[in-house]
């Protein structure tokens, strides 16, 4: 550790011993509870947006693929080989894959970046 | 999060966010303290997105840490904190102060960019990890390093060993 290091270690600025400081931070804690309510209800309100969009997208991608496979619109390429018939079967129904697609990229986008601000809070 | 189980929390990590907080300030002790209050309450009106993904610590600092940077970017603080400075020279000049101690070393942290002075008290003041200031700075942690190093660098110019 050089000189410069162990000036700094040794000389780590001391807090002077305050009882009122939490006492005060109480007091204004309880100014802000109605703010604190509202936040709280928004996040509440957004969490269960997040999770009926990702519930929608899942429910709707299924029921796009469940239909596109029990009425195929060319019939035809679902006996081609896998890839092929991958494409086909995209190329046929992309149009209605692309809400519930949409719906689940959007909610998993929210959700990762409100994960982000919990772990380490950005938005203040 | 209840306003007991966050002053629970709070408690354990008042001194050290008070401390890093008085390194950013440069010992005025006034200012620090009230940062610090206000950072508490935003951290208290925002404890509904924490999800515990980091330590609790670290959340806390964040937050202090933008509350600072709010504070310095607040029009009229240049002339404010001169007077400050000037406040605390004058009790400085009693060598039985404490804080005369201290006052070579406040210079010099004035005297250095924002980012070394963050890191600097976060690493050696709070004795954190480069990953724990990393979180908290919202930076890579080789540019944690760099900022070190030219803070170290920068200090040597201003202190007397």
């Amino acid at each position: 550790m050089s000189e410069l290091e162990q000036y700094l270690k040794d000389h780590k600025p001391v807090v002077k011993d305050d009882p009122t400081f939490l006492l005060e931070a109480q007091r204004r804690m309880e100014q802000v509870a109605g703010i604190k309510g509202e936040v709280d209800r928004q996040h509440r309100h957004g969490r269960r947006a997040l999770v009926i969009a990702l519930c929608a997208g899942l429910v709707l991608g299924v029921a796009v693929s469940a239909i596109a496979f029990f009425y195929p619109v060319n019939p035809e390429s679902m006996g081609k080989g896998i890839l092929d018939s991958l494409r086909l079967f995209l190329q046929d129904y992309r149009e209605y894959f692309l809400l519930p697609t949409a719906l689940i990229a959007i909610a998993l986008a929210l959700i990762l970046l409100r994960n982000k601000k919990g772990s380490a809070w950005g938005a203040l | 999060m209840t306003q007991e189980r966050f002053i629970d929390l709070v408690r354990a990590e008042q001194e050290p966010l008070r401390r890093f907080l008085l390194g950013l300030c440069c010992g005025d002790d006034a200012l620090a303290d009230d940062i610090a209050q206000d950072a508490l309450v935003r951290a208290y009106v925002a404890s509904g997105n924490f999800l515990g993904l980091s330590k609790f610590s670290t959340w806390l600092f964040r937050i202090a840490y933008n509350c600072y940077i709010d504070h310095c970017r607040k029009p009229g603080r240049e002339h404010a904190a001169l007077e400050s400075r000037e406040a605390l020279a004058v009790q400085a000049s009693d060598a039985s102060d404490s804080r005369f101690r201290y006052q070579q070393l406040y210079q010099a942290l004035e005297k250095i960019p924002e980012k070394e002075k963050v890191a600097i008290v976060l690493f050696y003041f709070e004795d954190k990890s480069i990953k724990e200031i990393s979180a908290i700075l919202d930076m890579p942690a080789g540019t944690v390093k760099y900022h070190l190093s030219s803070g170290r660098g920068h200090l040597k110019q201003y202190i007397q060993l």
